[in-house]
């Protein structure tokens, strides 16, 4: 009873869980899940939204949100397109203009947040459907094709089941896992998230930690934007579209709250993990893909109603 | 400092600086009318008007299904979920089922309202932020849609939605009429009804609103129930426009829903609304697409200037807000 309580109160045993459920169903349903060339696909997956949902952990983590880690994304992904096709710059220089890009758009996000004390919602909308707008003004919906051959191959190349696609996002994992735990910045970023006045009474520069934690979400939503590219093969336009409804599921399934203060960077590994092994099953199982859509939001509202039970249980205790 | 000014002049003075933010809306799309119709006589044909007309009704509409939920201090990004879901509903109940359309359109309706509770009602057991369970819902009721009618389209329905569609009184769609007339109750609601106040009450201050015996949450679920009602109705609108039942309706509608209401001065955190606000907001967010549009700018950049004209008016808000602030302190003493 009391292990179970324990393993109640710990938000990643429920995920542990459903992974280890979801992995046992899904072998026992579909040979093909276990092989080689499966696992790769899965991992490939894997890799973009894991990048996707860490930008997202920032903003939440200190009590913003960003709609627009899509849009940037996207514009990200032409610029970097753009620039290899279109001016024939070498592959690092492109990157680098991509990071500059997404961290610049994210500087902007919190500069007007924090400056105009407008709500984070209306602010990322705006510049959301600007840097969209920019997008498809740029580039008429039509993708850059012709990139780089060492570049695409990244994408694709692989050691056994390990795409080399994923190095860059475990980079990411261990370095925002070190950097939330064992920082200042870091720990401010969750102080103000916790709760924003004991954190400004404390001396933590409460605007410019926002401003920070806008620009790192930016910076990312660039990083995922540019392995979104290398997995394609292409620069799409589209690349971004959908990362909304995922952004938000994975760090809420992972637990983080809303209110800021409370991120984990396994948690919201494991909860992409389910995610991705979801997609699969779906795939395997050959079913709609509409399921997939349909199941995150069942998915988050399973999680949040988890959590909830979880604080009642946590009251009567 | 002493003035000497009639207490008239004073209080027409104050009721204008209170009404500035709707008289600059005016202004702002006054302004955008004229530009448009120098540059492109075609802005103002008859064709064009009724076109505009059209579209505003439905922009107004969608912008209403966000204000209701605002004025709680809530939000809800399901709108376009729950608009299609009305929208496809209807479509099938006419073309696999041959309903009579009345029928048919209250079904619908009625699914809006239904899947609005069904928010309000996951908001207030689960105590969490309507953002979240509206994002979660959002998906769900897309996805549930998708799966069930395998994203067809029913375009086999009555002539009647069509027609009704292309209907034109002398320069306006009779679409814009239905808008007008849901704002003027919803002006009524929020003026003249209890509900209506303890719908603002909910909003300015939950915890005080708890305290003075307005039923919080009963008030939560029924906005939202009323906001679901109200994308349906916009859905159904589109539907007649389109003369046809699309699983792609509703896509675009995130955007417009809180740019029309936030331009109008209704406040995000709840407590106010401004219904002839969002009605003007409205009216901006369509001049500016069918101007660009007869412009030939291309649909394109549209959605670059609506995200800057959206932060261009937020801004202008607060430092106006600002301003009034800091005449109002100057004055006080």
């Amino acid at each position: 009873m009391t292990v179970a309580r324990h393993l109640m109160a710990k938000e990643w045993s429920a995920l542990g869980a459903s992974i280890l459920a979801g992995l046992v169903v899904l072998s026992l349903m579909s040979p093909a899940f276990l092989t080689e060339f499966n696992l790769y696909v899965m991992l490939r997956s894997f890799c973009v939204v894991l990048v996707v949902a860490f930008a997202q952990m920032l903003t939440l983590g200190v009590g913003q949100l960003n709609l627009s880690i899509g849009a940037l994304g996207g514009l990200v992904a032409i610029a970097v397109g753009g620039v290899m096709e279109k001016l024939g710059f070498p592959i690092g220089l492109a990157v680098v203009l991509g990071l500059l890009i997404g961290a610049g758009g994210g500087l902007a996000n919190g500069l007007l947040t924090v400056r105009t004390g407008i709500n984070g919602f209306i602010i990322t909308l705006a510049t959301a459907s600007v840097f969209a707008g920019i997008n498809l003004g740029v580039t008429r919906s039509i993708p850059f094709y012709n990139l780089p051959p060492a570049f695409v191959a990244f994408g694709t190349e692989r050691f056994f089941a390990v795409p080399y696609l994923l190095a860059p996002p475990l980079v990411v994992a261990a370095a925002l896992g070190f950097f939330l735990a064992r920082t200042v910045p870091g720990r401010y970023l969750l102080a103000v998230g916790g709760n924003p006045q004991a954190a400004e009474l404390s001396g933590i520069p409460r605007d410019r930690t926002i401003v920070f934690a806008h620009t790192l979400s930016g910076l990312l939503a660039a990083v995922a934007a540019i392995l979104a590219v290398a997995q394609l093969g292409s620069a799409q336009p589209t690349i971004g579209a959908d990362w909304l409804i995922i952004s938000f599921a994975a760090p809420i399934i992972g637990g983080a709250a809303l209110t800021g203060g409370h991120i984990s960077v396994a948690a919201t590994s494991l909860a992409v993990v389910l995610i991705v092994l979801i997609q699969n099953g779906m795939v395997l199982a050959k079913v709609d893909p509409y399921w997939v859509q349909f199941l995150l939001g069942a998915l988050i509202l399973a999680a949040v109603g988890l959590n909830r039970l979880r604080a009642v249980h946590a009251e009567t205790a | 400092m002493t003035r000497s000014v009639p207490a008239g002049v004073e209080s027409f003075r104050s009721w204008l600086l209170e009404q500035s933010n709707l008289l600059s809306l005016a202004a702002i799309v006054g302004l955008l009318w004229a530009v448009f119709t120098a540059l492109a006589p075609g802005f103002v044909s008859s064709f064009n008007l009724f076109a505009i007309s059209r579209s505003v009704a439905i922009d107004i509409v969608i912008a209403f299904s966000t204000m209701v939920v605002l004025a709680t201090g809530g939000m809800n990004l399901a709108i376009g979920s729950i608009g299609v879901c009305s929208v496809m509903l209807v479509g099938y109940l006419m073309q696999a089922h041959g309903l009579p359309v009345p029928l048919a359109l209250a079904a619908g309706l009625v699914l809006g309202a239904l899947l609005g509770f069904a928010n309000g009602a996951a908001i207030v057991l689960s105590g969490v932020n309507s953002f979240i369970i509206t994002l979660a819902s959002a998906s769900l009721f897309a996805g549930g849609m998708l799966i069930l009618t395998k994203a067809t389209i029913y375009n086999g329905i009555p002539r009647e939605i069509a027609s009704f569609g292309r209907m034109r009184w002398g320069f306006v769609s009779p679409l814009l009429l239905i808008a007008l007339a849901i704002g003027a109750w919803l002006l009524v609601l929020f003026r003249y009804t209890a509900l209506g106040r303890e719908i603002l009450a909910s909003g300015a201050n939950p915890r005080a609103a708890e305290l003075s015996g307005v039923p919080v949450g009963r008030v939560t679920v029924i906005v939202h129930a009323l906001s679901g009602l109200l994308a349906a109705s916009a859905g159904l609108m589109v539907m007649t426009w389109l003369g046809a039942a699309m699983p792609s309706v509703g896509q675009d509608w995130l955007l417009p829903s809180f740019l029309a209401p936030v331009l109008g001065g209704t406040l995000l955190a709840g407590g106010m609304v401004s219904v002839v606000g969002t009605v003007l907001g409205a009216l901006l967010v369509t001049t500016i697409r069918s101007g660009l549009l007869i412009l030939q700018v291309g649909n394109f950049w549209l959605q670059l200037f609506l995200g800057l004209v959206l932060l261009v008016a937020v801004m202008l808000d607060r430092y106006r807000g600002l301003y009034a602030e800091r005449r109002g302190l100057e004055r006080s003493p």
